[in-house]
C-alpha cells in the first residue's frame, strides 16, 4: 500500500476534466450519429426515448460543459499569450523593475501567475467576463482577418478604471495607510469614485510600456530553488 | 406529415449535431483563442441547430 502510494505521488499530475469532457462528446457524437443513421429506432417506444437522449440531453450537456471548459481555459495566461503580437506583454511580465506595476504583480503572485492578464483585464461588473470574451473575439477576428497593430499600437478601448484596482486593494492595510495616498485627504475618496486614476495621474504611470522592453533587464524565475 | 419524413428531419438533426459534436471534441484539446472561436461559432450553432430540428420535427409530427 506504502509502495502505491509512493508510486502515485511521483506520477505527474494530469488533468483529468478535458479527458472525461472529451469521452463524453464522443459518446454523445456517436449516439447522434446512430440515431441518424438509424432513424427507424423511433418508430418502438424505446427508440423514441434513445432519440430524446442522443439528440437532446446528450448534446446540450456536452455543450454546456464545453462552454464552461473554454471559458475557464479562456481565462488563463497561456491562452491570453498565444498570439504572437501578445508576446511583449507577456515578457514585460518578467522586467526586473518595480516600478513596472503587471511586473511587480506578478512576480510576487499579487494576482494569480496562471490567470494574470485575465485578472487584471476583465470588468468586475455583473457582465465583465462576458464584455472580456466579447472584446476577445474581436481580437481573434483581427489577428485572423485584419491588420495586426505592432504591440506598442495596442490600447486599452476605455481608460482603465480603479475599480479593477480596487477589487483587491480596497481595505488593505498596505493601501489605506501608504503616507503617498494621504498627500491630499480626499485621495483615497476620489481613487474609489475613479476621479483620481491610480494610472494616469503620474503615480502608477508604467505598466506593460512594451515601446521600451529592449532597454529593460529581466528576472529569470528560480525553478524548485535552483 | 408521414413518418418518412419525421425520420428524414431526426437523420438530419443526427447528422448536424454528431458533426457539431465532432467539431467541438476537436477543439477541446486546444487551449487557443482559435479553439475557443471554433468551438463557439461552428460547434454550438451545428449543434443547437441538431437539436431544434429534432425538436421541431416531434411538434410537428401529426399521430395517425
Amino acid at each position: 500500500m506504502a509502495a502505491c502510494r509512493a508510486l502515485l505521488k511521483r506520477l505527474p499530475v494530469m488533468n483529468t476534466t478535458p479527458l472525461i469532457l472529451i469521452s463524453f462528446t464522443a459518446i454523445a457524437a456517436v449516439l447522434g450519429l446512430l440515431t441518424a443513421l438509424r432513424p427507424e429506432l423511433t418508430r418502438a417506444r424505446g427508440g423514441k426515448i434513445f432519440a430524446f437522449m442522443a439528440l437532446c440531453v446528450l448534446p446540450a450537456l456536452a455543450m454546456w460543459a464545453g462552454v464552461n471548459e473554454h471559458l475557464e481555459r479562456s481565462t488563463s495566461t497561456q491562452f491570453c499569450l498565444s498570439c504572437h503580437v501578445m508576446a511583449d506583454f507577456g515578457k514585460s511580465l518578467y522586467v526586473d523593475d518595480k516600478s513596472y506595476i503587471p511586473a511587480v504583480h506578478f512576480q510576487n503572485h499579487f494576482v494569480p501567475t496562471d490567470r494574470a492578464c485575465f485578472t487584471c483585464h476583465t470588468d468586475y461588473t455583473l457582465f465583465g467576463d462576458y464584455k472580456a470574451k466579447w472584446r476577445g473575439v474581436h481580437h481573434v477576428l483581427v489577428q485572423y482577418l485584419g491588420k495586426i497593430p505592432k504591440p506598442e499600437e495596442i490600447k486599452l478601448y476605455t481608460a482603465y478604471n480603479n475599480r479593477e484596482c480596487l477589487h483587491c486593494h480596497a481595505g488593505m492595510r498596505k493601501y489605506e495607510e501608504a503616507s503617498s495616498h494621504h498627500k491630499n485627504p480626499e485621495m483615497l475618496a476620489k481613487a474609489a469614485t475613479n476621479q483620481l486614476s491610480c494610472i494616469s495621474t503620474g503615480c502608477h504611470d508604467t505598466v506593460h510600456d512594451v515601446a521600451n522592453l529592449k532597454d529593460a533587464t529581466f528576472w529569470t524565475p528560480k525553478v524548485n530553488g535552483k | 406529415m408521414t413518418a418518412t419524413l419525421l425520420e428524414r428531419r431526426i437523420r438530419w438533426a443526427g447528422l448536424l449535431i454528431a458533426v457539431g459534436l465532432l467539431l467541438q471534441m476537436l477543439t477541446l484539446p486546444l487551449t487557443h483563442p482559435l479553439a475557443f472561436v471554433g468551438f463557439i461559432v461552428l460547434g454550438c450553432p451545428l449543434v443547437a441547430a441538431g437539436m431544434l430540428l429534432f425538436l421541431y420535427s416531434l411538434v410537428s409530427h401529426d399521430t395517425p
